[in-house]
């Protein structure tokens, strides 16, 4: 037998092994690792700080979601924040009565159901028209939050945790406490994704993304399947939007609305399409960027000399941070189709062959 | 002599670091994003009201910390910036923006203790629960259209009106307030529309409304979609049977650029002095575009007023603590300061009108709303003039809480 350790290429010779969740025992130790880092992570950084990679793994667990819907199954969709706010607005109904751990699965199923009705178009319409058919839904979302009494048409509900068996959560813990929730639903959820894809219901997806003919001749049902792959995208949208309304101490309908969605399909192809690496890449990338393009514009705003070249009466600092997003996304569409996640690859590539180039 | 000495050099140094101290002043809103329009000019005038504090040594031996943050108009940023504000250099005062983000931090902003002046007068941020340390520093959305009614009420009695609100909770806010309001007056509510920014032709709305017997038009929204109603209304010919009106962000210099004449006859309700008036605020107003080369775009704006208004309130709590506590300036004795800016007391900067009783800006612990008067402007020959004496709403605060 080979050594496990210093396994250099695919040695898999069966079925079973083809399907195992790490592909080899350095993939799991350096998910370990991993792990232990981002566990010791809030101890070197500061409340504001956490609260940045608060929204970083919502947001990877969001675009799980998209992943799985559009990565995989590939149907577009562009109703991930809706699907987000029926999660929310779930935990805020129910936060007065249940705990926290029964309220964000409860978010969870009650978008993974509306997912499925969501879905229910894609079994005659594909590509724009399905498109479309979300959009439709991410409109209706917002339209029927913004009159409806019992979700305060729109307005704050607020939802508080306060105590956690005994710990009390507040200001100075708030941000911390729900960093390691939300860290270890992640886990969770991604290795519920990696399980689901090596068995007969992801290798469904893939199979009805490519050619839903094709499979439906293999024996697959590709109407069940694009059902099954809205809801399970929807059902991660309802966990990371009922995270999210924890962790922002209250849901508002303005989280939750089409430039929302588009920033979780932004953070989907930029971190790489249908990848648990890019789920992760995409939106850590998309919120610093936003972070140093900000530091950026004040840089500018306080420099006389880019003041003084700058045309009188336009606010070139301030444009600089809608502008990089539009840039980033048509870059990466233009010059790197397949994110970030091709980077990652490429860089385990070079590490597994050196000092050999291939 | 040693002793002497010594404490020669403590009071040196305690002199030095009073004269060296600074107070920290966070504003976050939308200078980029929707409603940019009016998060602009607000941002400039917080801006150049600080400088001039400084310069002006408003608060004595304490230089003031003025920071301006671009959250996008979007609620995590507005946190994030938030949050980061109270890690790094615990503000004194927070002086922020939209009606949701502002919903949503009320209950962080309570816990933590932060004075916090909004851009937003939604109502229901000084409504409880967590509700103690938010200041509106003119009256709320929900005030200013009780008052059009009112003002309604003055000359047609049981009046149809319809209103016309922005698709989000800033828009909403009112509704509730102006049905209660109906009631009481003998008015009736023929319909309520809300209607976004991207409203390119009203033509269907104007006509239902008109079928609805709509004699007047409320309108709770941002500058930009009322505009396109009224150049709607007039090409349809009905700016002559429906009167136009509108609350805060609804009017201004911004209404008359990019409606035109057809704005001609819009009913304004506001608590800011106009740039033709000669008060103290709008003189500052004007010396200070000038000084800081701001464009004539900000200073027409009434919100580039607001913003002046809400860091001269900062500036004047932060002055008053000082006094007040021994120099001690932090969220805590700024709170003690506004809470108690009332009275004779009371604060007179002259960028709002003057209630009957000469009082501009008052707060108290239980009563939030800082100047409570408003007038009914005009437009007419291309600028807003003011058709009323101040008033405040008779009616608001039987409807607020029924």
């Amino acid at each position: 037998m080979r050594n496990p350790w210093a396994q250099t290429g695919n040695y898999r010779t069966s079925y079973v092994q083809d399907t195992t969740i790490f592909a080899n025992y350095r993939e799991i130790v350096s998910v370990v690792l991993l792990l232990v880092a981002l566990c010791i992570l809030p101890m070197f950084l500061e409340r504001s700080q956490v609260l940045v990679l608060n929204f970083i793994l919502i947001y990877a667990i969001a675009v799980l979601g998209l992943n799985i819907t559009t990565g995989y199954a590939g149907l577009i969709s562009v109703g991930q924040a809706a699907f987000m706010g029926v999660g929310a607005y779930t935990v805020a109904l129910s936060a007065p009565n249940l705990p926290f751990w029964l309220t964000i699965p409860l978010g969870g199923l009650t978008a993974a159901v509306i997912g499925f009705v969501v879905g229910i178009p894609s079994l005659r319409v594909k590509h724009l028209y399905l498109a479309l058919a979300t959009l439709a839904f991410q409109e209706i979302f917002v339209w029927v939050v913004g009159r409806s009494p019992a979700l305060a048409q729109g307005a704050a509900i607020p939802v508080e945790m306060r105590n956690f068996l005994g710990l009390e959560i507040g200001f100075r813990n708030h941000n911390f406490f729900w960093y390691y929730v939300i860290l270890f639903v992640l886990v969770l959820m991604v290795m519920a994704w990696r399980n689901l894809l090596r068995g007969k219901y992801g290798r469904a997806l893939i199979a009805v993304r490519d050619n839903d003919r094709a499979a439906d001749a293999m024996g697959m049902d590709p109407g069940r399947t694009k059902l099954f792959a809205f809801a399970l995208g929807a059902f991660y949208g309802g966990i990371a939007g009922g995270l999210l309304a924890y962790m922002q101490r209250a849901v508002v309908v303005e989280e939750f609305t089409l430039g929302r969605s588009v920033a979780l399909l932004a953070m989907a192809i930029v971190g790489g399409l249908g990848t648990v690496v890019g789920s992760l890449l995409g939106p850590a990338f998309i919120e610093f960027l936003r972070l140093y393009m900000e530091r950026l514009s004040e840089w500018m705003k306080s420099n006389a000399f880019i003041q003084s070249i700058t045309p009188a009466g336009v606010d070139v600092a301030s444009a600089l941070l809608p502008l990089s997003f539009g840039l980033v996304i048509v870059l990466f569409l233009v010059f790197e189709p397949r994110g970030l996640y091709n980077w990652w690859r490429l860089l385990r590539s070079y590490f597994r062959t050196w000092p050999f180039k291939y | 002599m040693k002793r002497a000495m010594v404490l020669a050099m403590v009071a040196a140094l305690g002199l030095a670091l009073a004269q060296g101290r600074t107070v920290n002043l966070l504003w976050s809103g939308a200078i980029t994003g929707p409603t940019s329009d009016v998060g602009g000019p607000y941002g400039a005038g917080i801006e150049d009201y600080c400088k001039y504090a400084n310069e002006q040594k408003l608060i004595p031996n304490v230089t003031l910390n003025c920071t301006v943050r671009d959250d996008q108009y979007q609620n995590p940023n507005t946190q994030r910036i938030f949050e980061e504000a109270l890690d790094r250099a615990k503000p004194a005062m927070y002086l922020g923006y939209s009606t949701g983000a502002m919903l949503q931090l009320k209950p962080l902003i309570n816990e933590v203790k932060m004075p916090t002046l909004p851009a937003s007068a939604h109502i229901g941020l000084i409504d409880p629960p967590n509700n103690q340390y938010m200041f509106l520093p003119v009256s709320s959305y929900s005030e200013q259209v009780v008052a059009l009614m009112e003002y309604i009420n003055r000359t047609t009695k049981n009046a149809k009106i319809a209103l016309v609100v922005n698709p989000s909770p800033f828009g909403r806010a009112v509704v509730d307030h102006a049905r209660r309001a109906a009631q009481r007056l003998g008015q009736s509510i023929v319909d309520v529309r809300e209607v976004g920014g991207g409203n390119l032709d009203n033509t269907a709305l104007l006509r239902a409304l008109d079928a609805a017997g709509a004699q007047f038009i409320i309108h709770q929204n941002v500058a930009g979609p009322v505009a396109n109603i009224l150049k709607d209304a007039k090409r349809l010919g009905l700016d002559k049977k429906i009167r136009q009106m509108g609350a805060v962000y609804t009017g201004g210099s911004d209404l008359i650029r990019l409606a035109g004449d057809a704005a001609e006859g819009y009913l304004w309700a506001s608590s800011y002095y106009t740039l033709d008036e000669n008060t103290p605020g709008i003189a500052l107003q004007k010396q200070l575009a000038a000084k800081y080369n701001r464009s004539p775009d900000i200073l027409n704006s009434t919100n580039y007023t607001a913003g002046m208004l809400a860091a001269a309130i900062a500036v004047e709590a932060m002055k008053r603590a000082a006094q007040r506590f021994n120099g001690r300036i932090d969220n805590e004795t700024v709170y003690q300061a506004l809470i108690g800016m009332n009275g004779p007391n009371a604060f007179k900067p002259g960028f709002a009108v003057s209630t009957k009783s000469g009082i501009e800006i008052d707060f108290t612990r239980s009563e939030q709303t800082g100047a409570e008067g408003l007038r009914v402007l005009e437009a007419k020959g291309g600028k807003f003039v003011p058709v009323t004496d101040p008033f405040t709403s008779a009616l608001f605060r039987q409807v607020r809480n029924p």
